[in-house]
């Protein structure tokens, strides 16, 4: 599945573009302490953040318990994986134009004396 | 690592490679999980030999051998979610959607792991009918190791696929 390379300004904010990017990445399932960690957030963000992305129907949420401990569980939805895929395929292409216009104005310098 | 300061996107991009390099790192498998995975092939070469021990090769055999492996499969997918934090074990909807090999670099490993288990039944049987024991322990014993060692090579593939970024990529 290709998506269309187009900004998503829910995605856009780096935390919901990093715990997007990680549910994205391969993974049914992740894990609250697992997304947590690799995402580098506190768990007060993370609880925010999902819950903006699952009102926005773009994360699913699970909650379980594993003995006493709860355990939440978080996947994409498939209109959240499109809407990921489009925003890091505009991503890439911004990063891409970014480094050519850099290179191009290095080009463009007078030689020094 | 390129220099990202004066560009958010690709600052973006670059700390998104980083925590997914962080999550691959994760599907590190505990201890316990490739003697786990030895116990289940061992249990699945053994079948030949049981089949020739038990008068009823196909009722009682065949089920003494498919419900331990099917147990202890259920229990390692079980433990490795736990330890792990990440479920990315074979999920018959997700096989339907995105086919049989979803992490693309894993079907090298996957397609070993069929043909291994497949070749080394049928010569183990073969031994076992020319009543060739030794021979057949010893083909189940390398099969056992090939098992595993695929099985090593398909996590491995699941980390790089998850640090490239999987489909999303």
């Amino acid at each position: 599945m290709t998506a269309e390379a187009k900004p998503d300004p829910l995605i856009h904010p780096i935390t919901r573009l990093s715990i997007c990017g990680l549910l994205a990445a391969g993974a049914d399932w992740i894990e609250f302490a697992a997304l947590r960690d690799a995402a580098g957030i506190s768990d007060s963000v993370l609880s925010k953040q999902s819950r903006v992305l699952e009102d926005a129907g773009y994360v699913e949420v699970r909650k379980g318990a594993i003995g006493r401990r709860p355990r939440t569980w978080f996947r994409l939805t498939p209109e959240g994986r499109q809407a990921v895929q489009g925003h890091l395929a505009w991503l890439a292409q911004l990063e891409q134009a970014v480094s050519a216009s850099r290179a191009d104005a290095q080009l463009a310098k007078p030689l020094p004396p | 690592m390129r220099d990202v300061s004066s560009d958010p996107e690709a600052l973006g991009l670059e700390l998104l490679r980083e925590q997914r390099g962080r999550l691959a790192d994760r599907m590190r498998p505990p201890w316990w999980y490739l003697p786990g995975v030895a116990i289940v092939w061992a249990l699945y070469f053994a079948g030949p030999f049981t089949s020739r021990s038990f008068p009823s090769p196909t009722s009682a055999s065949t089920w003494a051998i498919v419900v331990p492996i099917f147990a202890v499969c259920c229990l390692l997918q079980w433990g490795m979610t736990r330890a792990t934090g990440i479920k990315a074990g074979p999920r018959p909807l997700r096989i339907l959607r995105d086919g049989l090999f979803y992490f693309r670099p894993s079907r090298p490993a996957g397609i070993a792991i069929f043909l291994v288990s497949v070749a080394g039944l049928g010569i183990e049987g073969s031994l076992i009918r020319h009543g060739l024991l030794a021979a057949a322990i010893v083909v189940a014993a390398l099969a056992v190791a090939a098992e595993v060692t695929a099985q090593m090579s398909v996590l491995r593939a699941i980390r790089q696929y998850i640090r490239g970024g999987g489909a999303a990529a």
